[in-house]
């Protein structure tokens, strides 16, 4: 019989390699999150300076902010027939964000704000069952991101002020996938690829006092192009074949596309404040997600996988109620378009239309500290789609929920 | 009011915190078989039904066969029991099955090959089980369409004979009837091409009395496939017919390139004095390998380019022995020009006569010819691309002729789907990933 001296064609990583897309996230502030997620016309408090960094020169005075999200996503899956009629679900989780914010006007009465922020606006976190149905395009994703942005911020006059913000952005990824060799118990392999990266961007926005009861803000966050190198590509192989599968590192960069924001915020009688605002998010950046390895052999190619992503407007719309000083209410929701394509739509990030259900509160227990309380709820339609490049479809519903809480200090 | 109406509407969505309301519940909707009963359903064929695998019949590979596959789909849908004739025993009959192991070639090179598997957990292996029968899947190993209508086929063949109920006196065709069949699938015809193909055309073509080896010839193909139909399905049983794959693009025929032969621009010369007269030139790279040719009049040639280097030739002999180069490659390692043709033109000719059976009786027509050809270029399914590669392409088994549990699941699947198309049935298929393919150690 012929012996296998030759292994030929790419056994694995033909089929998908697949990472995590960008995962927004819209929580860096509980004020704006109960609102819907806007927050770009109006300076809430030191959060701003995510929203818009022009806000930070507006605030009364110097405040330290604090808050922590548990975000905890779930994810369905059913094939219909006569693809089977299979269910799945992720496994339940608890993902966990901070943000932390200091910073205003330099003293009071000042022109100048400056302030420094540190928060999460990406992630993505699903947990599948090890060998269910689309084990070969993804067991588990688990993407997180710190963004670090020191920040100057200008009150040009009583009208108009601006603002910027250097974006230091930090992160990890791990993903793991089965591969298909499998051992002489027939369990698969395993590609676990799991690296950190950096980089870099800015947040910049104007904001207009038009009067007392009208502003109007514009942000424009750029894109970062997260590089991630030298992270670990580890594989479980049978022993005839790990020198197939060398345990080497990668290179590769994802990009976390740019937003541009647009809001406008009013206030139509004394305690209410109304404000929307409307993203328009550069999703285009993230085309493709290309894993180099710094070993290949006959069997382990570089990676390249197509996520074709289209750019999103999101719409959003909230209100603040003051039935106080001390206590404050806020509801708000927004439509939140998805930028998978059909074709494209994969377990990794079974992304559909969004709808997001947010409410919150605020309490004063002393002058100069307010507790935060907010809720956030998003529920997306049932997805029929399939990923193309592994040829896995199927019908996907994510819904998740995030109860997050904070504290606020104005000195 | 407003008031309230908030402070409820955090209290709930705080409730919530127990998640039990965040999960998405998707029901899929229910499968049917449409106009069939599949409460007894029979399978028909040779060693590719029997679930045969890795150059033999062991019981994983029966448990694994794709009418088990289709069995359990069946079940969705009203399909009712389905009784293999299984193996008593883990060990292979009547030879142990292949597996991958370390090997060392005559150079000393050590790579992974199939050996012999070395379980021999098989006695009793070859004793009678049809007191166990009837049973829903009489596929046997080596069986021709030529033969289904052949009293005492079971002692003839040693696979019919361990679980036939009167393997002396009665036909294949009585097995297939034993039960009263609500639907069949009857993929048959292989071995009337395969045996001669897989003995490099040493078996004769069309002759009147046809012997495993040899061609089988059209007429009598035609006469014993129509009479097996005509039997199964005058009760008025549906099914489906499955055609016959073109055996010439198998790994077995696949993976030994003709143009094998290595050779330094020292050993080109070499060569080049050695048939100096011939008018066979060597040259420094990849070269044709010589073989046997008794048309020719020095008895031997270099190989053409779309000629076949069977799997079977021996690795040593080709590295050490000076096969292909030397000595010639004896024609039975072969598979030339004519007899491709003779294969591909019998392949065609019964394809046609089970084509119009099937439309002669309205069943479902199963081009798996075409099918499998696909697999040359890839069938990607869930993430995991398989192909006609010998080891690597992951559906065919280390037999390079017959398929892993994954490759028949896919067959399972092209089937199940031509059944749905032609009953309007919604029959699920199944998770091709979820079974064993090619075992590395």
């Amino acid at each position: 019989m012929r012996k296998l001296t030759l292994l030929a064609a790419p056994l694995l990583l033909s089929s998908a390699l697949s990472f995590g897309a960008a995962y927004q996230l819209n929580l860096q502030g509980l004020r704006q999150l109960a609102m819907g997620g806007g927050g770009t016309a109006w300076p809430w408090d030191v959060s701003t300076l995510f929203y818009n960094p022009a806000g930070l020169s507006r605030l009364s005075g110097v405040e330290a902010y604090g808050s922590v999200q548990f975000i905890m996503p779930s994810t369905s899956y059913a094939q219909s027939p006569p693809a089977g009629y299979y269910t799945a679900s992720t496994k339940m989780q608890t993902f966990p964000t901070v943000n932390f914010y200091l910073g205003g006007p330099l003293q009071k009465g000042s022109k100048w704000g400056l302030g420094i922020g540190l928060y999460t606006p990406y992630g993505d976190g699903l947990r599948w069952d090890n060998t269910w149905a689309g084990s070969n395009v993804i067991q588990n994703i688990d993407l997180r991101t710190i963004f670090i942005q020191p920040t100057v911020s200008y009150r040009i006059n009583d009208f108009i002020s601006a603002g910027i913000g250097f974006i230091y952005a930090t992160g990890s990824v791990d993903l793991k996938q089965a591969l298909p060799v499998q051992d002489q118990n027939g369990n698969n392999g395993q590609a676990d690829l799991s690296g950190q990266g950096n980089g870099t961007g800015f947040n910049a926005g104007l904001q207009i006092k038009a009067t007392d009861k009208l502003q109007f803000g514009i942000t424009y966050r750029s894109k970062v192009n997260m590089r991630l190198n030298g992270g670990d590509a580890k594989f479980t192989v049978p022993s005839s074949l790990s020198g197939y599968f060398p345990n080497t590192s990668f290179n590769s960069s994802l990009p976390l596309p740019a937003v541009l924001s647009v809001g406008v915020g009013c206030r139509p009688i004394k305690n209410l404040v109304i404000q929307a605002d409307v993203n328009f998010t550069q999703w285009n950046a993230f085309d493709s997600l290309n894993f180099d390895y710094a070993q290949t052999t006959a069997q382990l190619h570089n990676t390249h996988l197509p996520f074709r992503y289209k750019n999103t407007v999101t719409y959003r719309l909230g209100a603040n109620y003051a039935i106080s000083h001390k206590i404050a209410l806020m509801v708000g929701g927004a439509w939140d378009p998805t930028p998978v394509q059909n074709g494209f739509v994969s377990p990794v990030l079974p992304d559909a239309d969004r709808i997001v259900l947010t409410g919150g509160v605020t309490y004063k227990p002393l002058e100069r500290l307010t507790i935060l309380a907010a809720f956030e709820y998003v529920t997306s339609a049932k997805r029929d789609g399939n990923y193309d490049y592994s040829n896995f479809g199927g019908t996907y519903q994510t819904k998740a929920a995030t109860p997050a809480i904070g504290l606020c200090y104005n000195f | 009011m407003v008031y309230n109406m908030k402070k409820i509407y955090i209290i709930g969505c705080l409730a919530a915190l127990s998640f039990a309301a965040c999960k998405p519940n998707l029901n899929s909707s229910k499968p049917s078989a449409g106009p069939l009963d599949l409460s007894v359903y029979v399978a028909v064929g040779n060693s590719l039904t029997a679930g045969y695998a890795d150059n033999s019949l062991y019981r994983e590979g029966q448990l694994n066969s794709y009418p088990k596959r289709l069995s359990e789909q069946f079940a969705l849908v009203g399909g009712g029991a389905f009784v293999q004739p299984l193996l008593p025993s883990s060990a292979a009959y009547p030879t142990p099955q292949y597996v991958l192991a370390p090997t060392t070639s005559c150079t000393g090179t050590v790579s992974l090959g199939p050996v012999p598997s070395s379980d021999t957990n098989g006695t009793g292996n070859g004793n009678n089980i049809a007191s166990q029968g009837p049973f829903n899947n009489v596929g046997v190993p080596g069986i021709r369409a030529v033969d289904y209508l052949l009293a005492g086929y079971g002692v003839l063949n040693p696979y019919a004979g361990r679980f036939y109920a009167n393997p002396s006196t009665q036909t294949p065709l009585d097995e297939a009837l034993r039960l009263k069949a609500t639907f069949y699938s009857v993929w048959l015809g292989s071995n009337d091409v395969l045996g001669y193909a897989t003995s490099g055309g040493a078996g004769s073509v069309a002759p009147a009395v046809p012997f495993p080896g040899d061609i089988s010839p059209l007429p009598l193909f035609q006469y014993e496939y129509d009479s097996v139909i005509g039997a199964l399905f005058k009760n008025g049983a549906k099914g489906v017919l499955i055609n016959i794959p073109d055996v010439t693009a198998i790994p077995f025929f696949t993976t030994i390139p003709h143009n094998g032969l290595t050779l330094s621009a020292a050993q080109a010369a070499g060569l080049n004095a050695a048939y100096a007269g011939t008018g066979i030139t060597f040259k420094a790279g990849a070269n044709n390998f010589i073989i046997q040719d008794a048309a020719s009049p020095i008895g031997l040639r270099m190989m053409k380019d779309d000629e076949l280097v069977l799997l079977t030739t021996p690795q040593d002999s080709l590295t050490c022995g000076g096969w292909g180069s030397l000595k010639p490659i004896p024609a039975n390692y072969i598979l030339d020009e004519t007899e491709i043709s003779n294969v591909k033109s019998y392949t065609e000719s019964y394809n046609q006569v089970i084509l119009t059976a099937a439309t002669k009786y309205n069943l479902a027509y199963v081009d798996m010819n075409s099918y499998l050809k696909t697999l040359a270029t890839g069938i990607l399914f869930n993430g995991v691309n398989y192909n006609a590669q010998y080891v690597n392409g992951g559906a065919f088994s280390l037999d390079g002729v017959h398929l892993t549990p994954r490759g028949y699941a896919l067959v399972a699947n092209k089937i199940l789907s031509v059944i749905n198309q032609h009953y309007s049935a919604n029959i699920p298929l199944t998770d091709v990933n979820k079974y064993g393919g090619i075992r590395f150690p």
